[in-house]
């Protein structure tokens, strides 16, 4: 499935996590931006949520850029699911 | 509307009123920063639940502004929550936001995942976040690249407003000396050829130069007029102005000089505009460390003005011939495409816009 629309999930208050996802054109496949204060360490096992995500969901076509700040995995996951949905336009934003 | 936070309360506020504007104007003056109305495009304001002023936060068009929390209230999240409210807004209409701060408080933005970009110190840092970045436009300049055999491969930066002989003599110039010239235009729609119009202009002009390149200027080449001067009361223009031409040109040296693998870059002396001579003192001073050349060619003239003076061409005095309506004393001025263009009626109101505007621009 591809994103109908950019959206966002997080805030940058709460200091967890912020994803962003927009659309990109027919067939470019994922294009993942994410960058964490804890790549070093849990970088890896942040990729790999993500990416599992994304395939439980079958997003293609998306662009993805994550801030992480340490988030623990039930809230990457949430906040995840949250863009996703926002981006299919099946939930509404908070603003 | 409704937030994460509780502990406050966010309001939009009306511009179009006077109290709501007097009301940013005095917390805004109580900490040392003028506001002023016109810079900016919506305004929102933050209390806590007592009714106690927490902070506030601007923005204009996709650049953020008066972003202020009051001293008592630095300790809590109401600067990321009036952040988070502004990009969040911003990101819906635009593909990334800019900020301008004091280098000392760029930390404040970068804990918030906004990336550096570059530093003109004392005074100022640019920050940007959001789905575009300069890696972006990084990579539309990699579909340009054209491959070069030796060392000589030129820069120049026109904004041709409009586009003029001086200009078209300047690339001419460089096209003979080099192998390849990049031809940035500047894309800020600020001038009063818009891009649309001065790029076909360029483009029309310069067809019979192969080896020229024109690049889009994008968000990073030349964005001057967007830059907010309120935080800046101590220092003098010419500070301001000097600032603002040096993180240009340090953008320039830092992200696109590498790209294209520039080794000189062309300028006309100038002798008019004084926002343009600081940019070319910026540029001799900071360009040659990344090996850089600076080459600066002296203005074509035509003739003798009326004050005995060698005429150097300016895009300036065409557009002052437009607003005195005596296009035809400015007539050698133009090349062919610009001339066609500025005796149709296709051009009217843009020569209409230059007869009623003031300004620079």
């Amino acid at each position: 499935m591809k994103p109908k629309i950019a959206a966002q999930s997080g805030t940058f208050e709460s200091s967890d996590v912020i994803f962003l996802i927009e659309p990109l054109p027919d067939n470019s496949g994922r294009k993942l931006d994410i960058s964490s204060t804890v790549m070093q360490q849990y970088g890896s096992s942040f990729n790999r949520i993500v990416t599992e995500m994304l395939d439980e969901y079958q997003m293609t076509d998306i662009h993805l850029i994550a801030k992480d700040k340490g988030a623990l995995e039930p809230t990457i996951k949430a906040r995840l699911e949250t863009a996703i949905n926002r981006s299919m336009e099946r939930q509404e934003g908070t603003l | 509307m409704t937030f994460e936070d509780t502990d406050f309360r966010q309001e939009t506020l009306d511009l179009e009123n006077p109290f709501d504007v007097k009301l940013v104007k005095d917390f805004l003056g109580g900490l040392g920063f003028e506001f002023d109305p016109a810079e900016v495009e919506c305004t929102m304001i933050v209390y806590n639940l007592k009714g106690d002023l927490v902070g506030t936060g601007s923005h204009q068009g996709r650049i953020l502004k008066y972003f202020v929390v009051d001293p008592k209230f630095r300790d809590t999240t109401a600067f990321a929550l009036i952040v988070t409210y502004m990009t969040e807004k911003l990101l819906k209409i635009y593909k990334h936001t800019f900020v301008f701060t004091r280098p000392e408080n760029a930390i404040r933005f970068t804990g918030l995942g906004f990336t550096q970009i570059a530093s003109a110190e004392p005074l100022y840092t640019l920050l940007e976040f959001g789905f575009e970045s300069i890696y972006t436009y990084q990579d539309y300049l990699k579909t340009l690249i054209v491959p070069v055999t030796g060392e000589t491969v030129a820069a120049i930066v026109v904004n041709c407003n409009p586009f003029t002989n001086g200009h078209k003599f300047l690339i001419e110039k460089a096209a003979v000396e080099n192998e390849i010239v990049y031809l940035f235009v500047v894309e800020e729609d600020q001038s009063a050829f818009p891009f649309s119009v001065r790029w076909d202009l360029i483009r029309k002009g310069i067809t019979h130069l192969k080896n020229v390149k024109m690049v889009r200027g994008g968000m990073y080449v030349v964005s001057g007029s967007i830059f907010p001067a309120y935080f800046l009361k101590n220092e003098t223009v010419d500070d301001v102005m000097q600032k603002q031409a040096e993180l240009d040109v340090r953008i320039f040296a830092n992200y696109i000089v590498p790209v294209l693998g520039i080794k000189r870059r062309y300028v006309g002396t100038e002798l008019y505009c004084k926002t343009t001579e600081s940019y070319n003192h910026a540029m001799k001073t900071i360009l040659p460390l990344s090996g850089v050349e600076v080459i600066e060619v002296t203005r074509k003239a035509i003739g003798l003005g009326s004050d005995n003076l060698p005429d150097y061409i300016s895009a300036s005095k065409v557009r002052e011939a437009i607003k005195k309506d005596k296009l035809s004393e400015v007539i050698d001025f133009l090349p062919d495409s610009t001339r066609d263009y500025l005796f149709s009626d296709e051009s009217l109101p843009i020569r209409q816009k230059i007869k009623d505007g003031k300004g620079r621009h």
